[in-house]
């Protein structure tokens, strides 16, 4: 396997009115394509902003990050947000999405960022994304139309329409009951037998169990990190 | 209670954001402030009562013939007071400039002759001695004047002897009679009142003097019946006359206006609205940028009302608590407001007095009055409603619930971005508009500052005469009288050339070898009449000689012509001894060319090339007229050569009346140019105040916009924008409104500039129009586009983990 992500003694302090906030300190950390990641600890421990130093929308305060081999912090602005668009999908815990936009334009947003792709194929990508969120009969809706559970489910069809190659959730069941938890796992779960590397922050412990590999997290430090075996993995990828 | 609170929450809010507090408040008193100068200014020189006495019913009379000014002569008033019933108080009078002589020095003063029910009829009476009375208006009545409180304290040196002591007026021996109070300049700018005479009233329909007069109508309110039965009357008398001596023909009427309106021309309303329209823009665009502010801080605090509510707040405590932020900061400016017009009212009134002296009627007094303390009142409730109570209602109005669950911005975030995409755009259109009429009219005075006139009027001095044609009725009497003050300037050991101009406007040129399809294809000159020598006032020979004493009646009749005429129709040749046709009063006079002379600016194409126009010069010995200007040049400087120029008129006639007073030729000129750079330098500000406006309001807008999109830029960033995405998509929406706003602008300019063209006889090229809409078109896009990249340039730097947090 081929290590995808480096985290070599990442910190990140945030300063506000002086006060200094350590929410990361020294995470060592390799995740290697095609893993499925479950990144769990009690609140304010610094998943979140973990999560957003994986995805490219931070930076990391000292320590060095590679992705795909390539130092992060020698890229330009211009190259982070080409690998927002192209490699990412970010399923963010509020859900994020654009209260002035529709739900189709929201699914959207990350195709409209990429050069040269076809409006038709658009159309019919995110089209396949919310048909498979359940959420294809409401994409004229504005946010503020929707419940909770479904704003979720749009902001996941809007992580995965780039066919993004990590695919970093928070808390992505969090707002959802049972079955809707259990499409968006299955979702996530279809998407890792396809190839995707997927990060995962969650509380529930019957999640955690779908990934093969558990992070856990206390006050910014990772303090376990262990394989996952999976009851229902599938042969062929143990095989592989 | 409540509003205590609410008003101790709002002045919290206003000390926790100083800066976005001064902003607001510059804008505000800006607006205000400039809306209420111009009302103010106006309102004074225009709208004010006479400061008399039941001042407010004293009217001012004059008449029209078709349209044109006049007055009433003599003869029509006497029969018009007859016959008539609606008015009373019935008067004339007749404004004259008096030289006061002291041995060899003297003092031209501002006065009139006034019949006998002059002062009652302005409620004054004398602080000294007596007023005009009939007798005083006798032929062979000793001379007597009353005379202003400022002629005693200045030439008289407030003697208590006063009615016993004389002055010289127009070389006579006068009594002094009366003094009247301070201030009392009555009708306008009189500092000395001489009584009409008897002969001045008594005279023929046909004599050719006019007077001023004045009165009062007897039944309140009927101003349209006494004007119709007044008009009837004086049509009746005039008609006769027309058949009787050949005068115009036409419809002769009254105007019955109040002393200030009547001041300026009675066109005071029109320019009254137009100044007036103009500074209530700036003022909308004041208030369209504070209430923009105050928006953004209501819809900031949006989630912050929505929970209000949700906890039972009513609509209308909502709107309180929203708006005192507003009416804090607005009666805040409008008292600064009040203060600095005050303070620059004073200051107008006493740079505006500096200029002109004498020339000020005295009712135009400025200064902080009831009127402007009323007006500034409303702008300022205006100014709250318009900027504080809209968007408070609006913000206490929004769909409380669909704000509290709506994760990112509020739902109304929709709608207010639509209000303030609106609001831009009318700024923007507001601002283009307001810059092309400043730039233009900035433009029109420059042009007369800078003018090249083509003539020279250094150490000359002018005055204007007027014969009457009572007492000059022959050509040759007028030609004799003039010739008479030339020959008396001339021999002044000072003085070294004199001339007299009159210009009689422009003539139709007909040359013999051209075929002309009708009279209104035939090319224009300005026909100048003239005696003496045009080098006098610059107007130099190039070829030939000067017009002579020698070129009168019965010889051969002659013309000097102007450089460009000599170009335009005999390109290359020698002119000297050709000929051309003009006519000049009603006949067609062949004219032969014996000089060709430097170029001069004709009244017409005052905004043209000086030698876009052809003047020829005529001998005033062969063409005599009652009235001229006289100009001579002085050896060294104009101090005390007055005199000599009073001295001179005082042998040719005693009795003879300025029509304008001896004065240096340039001083009215350098006065246009500082009324004309004042003028520019106004519109040029306002039009720099509007701009600086649109900056703050579109920078604080856009700044406000982009700020509150923050969290949906790191959204977009999350997912794969980069910089460029979002300052394009930014840019892109501005452009859109720049483009309405532009468009809308340049319609209403391309019809103002139709129909200014169409007035002006097209003064000015058409591409000029287009320059000018090109450089604010482009200039406005510039500063937007600016005001719209600086912030969201900033905003975009923020990492896309930190705009997702902002709320
Ligand atoms: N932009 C920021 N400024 C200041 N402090 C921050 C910022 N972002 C996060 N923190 C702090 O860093 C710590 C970690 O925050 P983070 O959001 O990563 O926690 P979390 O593990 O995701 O918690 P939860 O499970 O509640 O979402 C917290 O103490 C938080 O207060
Ligand atoms: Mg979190």
């Amino acid at each position: 396997m081929t290590a995808l992500l480096t985290l070599n003694n990442i910190s990140k302090k945030f300063f506000t009115e002086e006060i200094e906030t350590k929410a990361i300190s020294g995470i060592n950390l390799i995740i290697n394509k095609g893993e499925y990641i479950s990144l769990s600890g009690q609140s304010g421990c610094g998943k979140s902003t973990l999560l957003s130093l994986l995805g490219l929308l931070d930076s990391p305060t000292s320590g060095e990050y590679h992705l795909n081999g390539t130092d992060v912090s020698l890229m330009t602005r211009d190259q982070r947000a080409k690998i927002r668009s192209e490699q990412i999908g970010f399923i963010f815990q509020s859900f994020n999405l654009i209260s002035d936009l529709t739900v189709f334009e929201n699914v959207m947003l990350p195709l409209t960022y990429q050069t040269g792709i076809d409006k038709k194929v658009i159309e019919e990508k995110v089209s396949s994304v919310l048909e498979k969120v359940e959420m294809l009969h409401r994409k004229n809706h504005f946010p503020s139309q929707l419940s909770g559970g479904q704003q979720q489910r749009v902001a996941v069809a809007r992580a995965l329409v780039n066919d993004p190659t990590i695919i970093l959730a928070d808390e992505p069941t969090g707002n959802l009951d049972s079955k809707n938890a259990e499409a968006v796992l299955a979702l996530l779960d279809k998407l890792h037998q396809e190839g995707a590397t997927i990060c995962m922050v969650t509380h529930d412990p019957a999640s955690a169990k779908r990934a093969d590999r558990c992070l856990e997290m206390f006050d910014g430090r990772l303090i376990s990190d262990q394989q996952n075996i999976r009851v229902n993995k599938p042969i062929e990828l143990v095989a592989s | 209670m409540p509003i205590i609170i609410d008003i101790k929450y709002a002045i919290r809010l206003l000390f926790k954001s100083p800066k976005f507090t001064a902003m607001t408040l510059m804008v505000l008193v800006g607006g205000l402030s400039i809306s209420l100068f111009t009302f103010s200014f106006l309102y004074s020189t225009l709208y004010k009562d006479l400061p008399l006495p039941e001042g407010d019913t004293a009217l001012s009379i004059s008449a029209m013939i078709n349209g044109d000014y006049s007055l009433l002569t003599p003869y029509e008033f006497a029969h018009l007071k007859s016959e008539q019933t609606v008015l009373e108080e019935f008067g004339v009078y007749d404004d004259k400039n008096y030289r006061l002589s002291f041995g060899d020095a003297g003092k031209n003063i501002p006065g009139s002759n006034v019949d006998e029910g002059f002062f009652r009829f302005s409620r004054t009476s004398p602080l000294l001695g007596r007023t005009i009375v009939k007798e005083d208006m006798q032929v062979g009545a000793t001379a007597v004047a009353v005379i202003s409180f400022q002629v005693w304290q200045n030439e008289l040196a407030a003697s208590e002897e006063v009615l016993n002591e004389t002055l010289v007026v127009n070389d006579v021996v006068t009594e002094i009679i009366g003094v009247m109070p301070e201030g009392y300049r009555f009708p306008g700018t009189a500092k000395i009142w001489l009584p009409l005479s008897d002969d001045d009233l008594n005279l023929a329909a046909d004599a050719g003097n006019y007077f001023y007069s004045y009165g009062r109508i007897k039944a309140a309110g009927e101003h349209a019946q006494a004007l119709l039965e007044l008009n009837s009357l004086l049509d009746n008398i005039y008609q006769q006359n027309v058949a009787l001596y050949d005068l115009e023909k036409g419809k002769k009427s009254l105007q019955l206006l109040t002393f200030p309106f009547a001041q300026t021309g009675g066109e005071g309303t029109i320019i009254f609205a137009f100044l007036n329209a103009i500074a209530w823009m700036i003022l909308l665009l004041a208030c369209i940028n504070v209430g923009n502010l105050l928006l953004a801080r209501s819809i900031e605090r949006q989630k912050e009302t929505a929970i209000r509510a949700a906890l039972g707040a009513t609509n209308k405590r909502l709107i309180s608590q929203l708006m005192w932020e507003g009416i804090i900061i607005t009666t805040l400016g409008g008292v600064l407001s009040v203060l600095l017009v005050g303070a620059a009212l004073h200051y107008t009134n006493i740079i505006l007095h500096s200029w002109m002296p004498d020339g000020m009627v005295f009712w135009w007094q400025w200064g902080m009055d009831r009127e402007t303390i009323v007006m500034a009142i409303i702008f300022t409730l205006a100014t709250i409603f318009l900027s504080s109570f809209l968007p408070a209602w609006r913000s206490a109005n929004q769909d409380i619930n669909s704000t509290l669950r709506d994760g990112t911005r509020g739902a109304q975030s929709k709608k207010a971005g639509r209000l303030s995409r609106f609001l831009v755009t009318t700024q923007v259109f507001l601002v283009a508009i307001l810059m092309l009429i400043g730039a233009m009219s900035a433009f029109i005075s420059l042009k007369f500052i800078n003018l090249d006139l083509g003539d020279d009027y250094t150490n000359v001095m002018t005055a204007r005469i007027n014969l009457p044609v009572g007492k000059y009725p022959e050509p040759e009497q007028k030609i004799a009288f003039y010739q008479n003050l030339l020959e008396e300037l001339k021999s002044h050991p000072k003085v070294v050339d004199v001339v007299t101009n009159n210009w009689m406007g422009e003539s139709e040129l007909t040359m013999d070898n051209m075929d002309y399809p009708s009279d209104y294809e035939k090319p224009k000159v300005d026909v100048i009449g003239t005696m003496g020598k045009t080098s006098t006032i610059g107007v130099n020979l190039l070829e030939g000689r000067y017009i002579s004493h020698l070129d009168k009646e019965g010889s051969r009749k002659i013309a000097m012509i102007s450089q460009s005429m000599a170009k335009r129709y005999w390109p290359g040749e020698s002119v000297l001894g050709k000929y051309f046709k003009v006519e000049i009063n009603g006949e067609n006079e062949k004219l032969f060319i014996i000089a060709v002379v430097t170029d001069r600016l004709n009244p017409r194409t005052i905004l043209g090339k000086i030698d876009s126009a052809d003047e020829i010069y005529i001998s005033g010995f062969q063409f005599s007229n009652n009235f001229q200007a006289v100009y001579y040049r002085i050896h060294g400087d104009l101090a005390q050569t007055e005199e000599i120029f009073y001295q001179a008129l005082f042998k040719a006639d005693r009795n003879l009346d300025l029509f304008y007073p001896v004065q240096p030729a340039m001083k009215n000129r350098s006065l246009m140019r500082d009324v004309m750079s004042l003028v520019s330098n106004l519109t040029f500000s306002t039009g720099f105040f509007a701009l600086l406006l649109a900056l703050v309001g579109i920078y604080g807008l856009t700044a406000n916009s982009v700020a509150q999109r923050t969290h949906e830029i790191g959204i977009r960033r999350a997912v794969g924008a980069t910089d460029k995405n979002i300052v394009q998509m930014f840019l892109k929406q501005g452009r859109a409104q720049l483009i309405r706003g532009l468009g809308l602008a340049l319609v209403l300019f391309a019809l103002l500039a139709f129909a200014f063209n169409k007035f002006s006889e097209s003064m000015f090229p058409v591409y000029l129009y287009a320059v000018l809409a090109l450089t604010v078109v482009v200039g406005l896009s510039c500063v937007v586009m600016l005001a719209i990249y600086a912030p969201t340039r900033r905003a975009v730097k923020m990492e896309p983990s930190s705009a997702l947090r902002y709320e």
